[in-house]
């Protein structure tokens, strides 16, 4: 048992998420199922603890704590916000404890993108700071999706293509069993002649009155799911990809960018060298990196000890552009956060609503930074 | 010493072909005085009694340690608790009961042939559809392993389908099913095709015992099984 279980350690961290401006917000442990698992996807099923209520609706106790500030954020329909919290979170895993406590600051509502990433990134590093893990003892990496999809639009990469590489991208294994399949040539996909015909002579009209017809003879509803605009819009993308052989200048440009890792201020420069390399066009992403530096320095860090890692994204659809986390020095994740600008529409927020946060893993901190008050 | 448990399924083809397999090594099993009873003895044996359960049931009882062994679909004890690999010995494969857990979608996706097309339309399918993949299963755990750790599949949601799994893209419940085939006639049925990768496990009727202190009498027939099994199917 560390010392920030203890009441008196929660109310110092509170203190600290106070004095960093952020408004307290408490959410029930007991939270939904649902949006998380349509969030997270069925993935997370297995790691959190699911329960039912009487009326038989799935409840589960909270895994983390973006989704519930968030779907409160959006119940209450207030304006611009920065909350802060602590708790405990419940994951399950296979050995060790599944009791963590977490505290973090979500920032949602803020349209200064840039002032809002670099604050975010500052109140985490402040955060760790004032629970005793100083500058030298963790090292920052950040990452961005905006980066990574700029660069599939500019390598001009197939609809699907892009789809799947953007989908993989955070896990450096499924981005290489990707780039591997993308490597090679593509087959001329099974078709019986009905469909074969208008799919090679590219008749899309033809082609969905064909698909159509099977579907209704299946009885698949014609509303709701995919509809045959859907099925022969990728079937003849995949008839087209098995007439044109793989593009391997296109996969090794792609290649080139997710093996970038350099410090923070260096980035502009290695962006730059690998847009004149591809012959391509980064314009856009190297300015914005250019101010994030500025806004970082701003805040005090120092963007030469910070690492931009062009690879570093998570798996989840809602993240959208800046993603950090800072390690220890025994290579544990004391914090991580990041930018989720899809996520406040996807649980019902009416208007554009972004949104950037952090949570700090405080057990991890203890450990680092020794239970020394 | 103490009778060790050997565990059958209580109804069925299973019931029966596991019944004539046991008497293909000399295991008679005597036929309870009372019908209702789920208990059995062996012809000449005192260390053996038979436990008639339903075949879910066996592979939770195997779980949890109450029975010494068990004769179940590979399935349901695959599906039927995590680590199952190696907390169970898969101690002989009895060549009945064949059936096939699979993914499979609509006919008329000409589209989606690979679990790679399919993880392509789920990636995109909340952005199109405004909701996440449904997919139709009773064995979440079974479609969870294929699709995320196997595929890296994540965006989908499960639907806990408890019967009629194959109707549920015709009503409209799910998009795609996980479902357990043996000929492949009723997904044909309902239209529907199996993808190339999407043989999740060849399951038949197996004997499972735990991974240590199994009793004699238990290695015995599992050795016999084996070797009965060997003898019907030589190696090719």
């Amino acid at each position: 048992m560390n010392a920030l279980r203890s009441f008196a350690a929660r109310a110092d961290i509170e203190t600290i998420l106070a004095g960093l401006g952020a408004a307290r917000i408490d959410v029930p442990v007991l939270q939904p199922a649902d949006p998380f698992l349509d969030m997270a996807g069925e993935e997370l099923r297995r790691r959190i603890f699911v329960t039912q209520s009487e009326t038989g609706e799935a409840l589960c106790l909270r895994p983390e704590f973006t989704i519930p500030v968030c779907r409160d954020h959006v119940a209450a329909g207030g304006g611009p916000a920065r909350y802060g919290y602590v708790g405990t979170v419940f994951r399950q895993r296979r050995a060790g404890p599944s009791e963590f406590l977490q505290a973090g600051i979500e920032d949602i509502g803020a349209t200064d993108t840039v002032a809002a990433d670099a604050r975010s990134v500052a109140d985490a590093a402040a955060v760790l700071e004032r629970l005793g893990v100083v500058a030298d003892d963790r090292a920052i990496v950040i990452g961005d999706q905006t980066v990574f999809d700029a660069v599939l639009a500019e390598l001009g990469l197939p609809a699907g293509w892009r789809l799947t590489l953007a989908h993989a991208f955070g896990s450096d294994a499924a981005l290489a069993a990707t780039l591997e399949r993308l490597g090679r040539p593509a087959p001329m996909p099974a078709m019986p002649e009905a469909i074969a015909e208008p799919a090679r002579a590219g008749d899309r009209a033809a082609l969905e009155e064909a698909i159509s017809a099977q579907m209704r003879a299946a009885s698949l509803p014609g509303t709701g799911g995919r509809t045959a605009a859907d099925i022969a819009g990728r079937l003849l993308a995949k008839v087209e990809a098995a007439r044109l052989a793989p593009d391997p200048a296109r996969l090794d440009a792609l290649r080139a960018f997710l093996a970038i890792a350099v410090p923070l201020q260096n980035a502009p420069d290695a962006l730059a060298a690998w847009q004149s390399t591809a012959g391509l066009d980064l314009a856009a992403a190297i300015a914005a990196f250019g101010a994030r530096i500025e806004a970082l320095e701003g805040h005090g860090l120092d963007p030469g000890a910070i690492v931009y890692r062009a690879s570093f994204g998570r798996q989840l659809d809602y993240y959208t552009g800046l993603v950090f986390e800072m390690r220890g020095a025994d290579g544990a994740v004391l914090a991580g956060g990041g930018r989720y600008d899809r996520l406040l529409p996807l649980l019902g927020a009416p208007h554009p609503t972004p949104g950037v946060g952090f949570s700090v893993w405080l057990d991890r901190v203890a450990a680092v930074a020794g239970d020394a008050p | 010493m103490n009778p060790a448990t050997l565990a059958m399924p209580s109804k069925g083809r299973l019931r029966d072909d596991a019944l004539a397999l046991l008497a293909g090594i000399g295991i008679t099993v005597i036929p309870p005085a009372d019908s209702r009873s789920y208990r059995a003895r062996v012809e000449g044996r005192d260390d053996l009694e038979i436990a008639f359960l339903s075949a879910s049931e066996i592979a939770r009882e195997l779980g949890a340690g109450r029975i010494d062994a068990g004769i179940t679909g590979e399935d349901l004890v695959r599906e039927g608790f995590a680590d199952s690999e190696t907390r169970l010995d898969l101690a002989a494969r009895l060549g009945f009961g064949q059936a096939d857990v699979v993914v499979a979608v609509p006919e008329a996706w000409f589209d989606v042939e690979t679990m790679a097309d399919l993880g392509e339309v789920a990636a995109g399918f909340r952005a199109r559809h405004g909701r996440r993949f449904r997919i139709a299963t009773k064995y979440w755990r079974l479609t969870q392993r294929h699709f995320s750790q196997e595929h890296g599949i994540q965006l989908y949601r499960i639907i806990e389908s408890l019967g009629a799994t194959e109707g549920a893209p015709a009503a409209g419940q799910a998009d795609a099913i996980v479902d357990i085939t043996s000929t492949g006639s009723t997904l044909r049925a309902n239209q529907l095709k199996v993808l190339t990768d999407g043989v999740i496990l060849r399951s038949e009727a197996c004997l499972f015992t735990a991974p240590e202190n199994v009793p004699p009498q238990i290695a015995d027939i599992a050795g016999r099984l084996r070797a009965a099994q060997k003898k019907a199917a030589p190696p090719s």
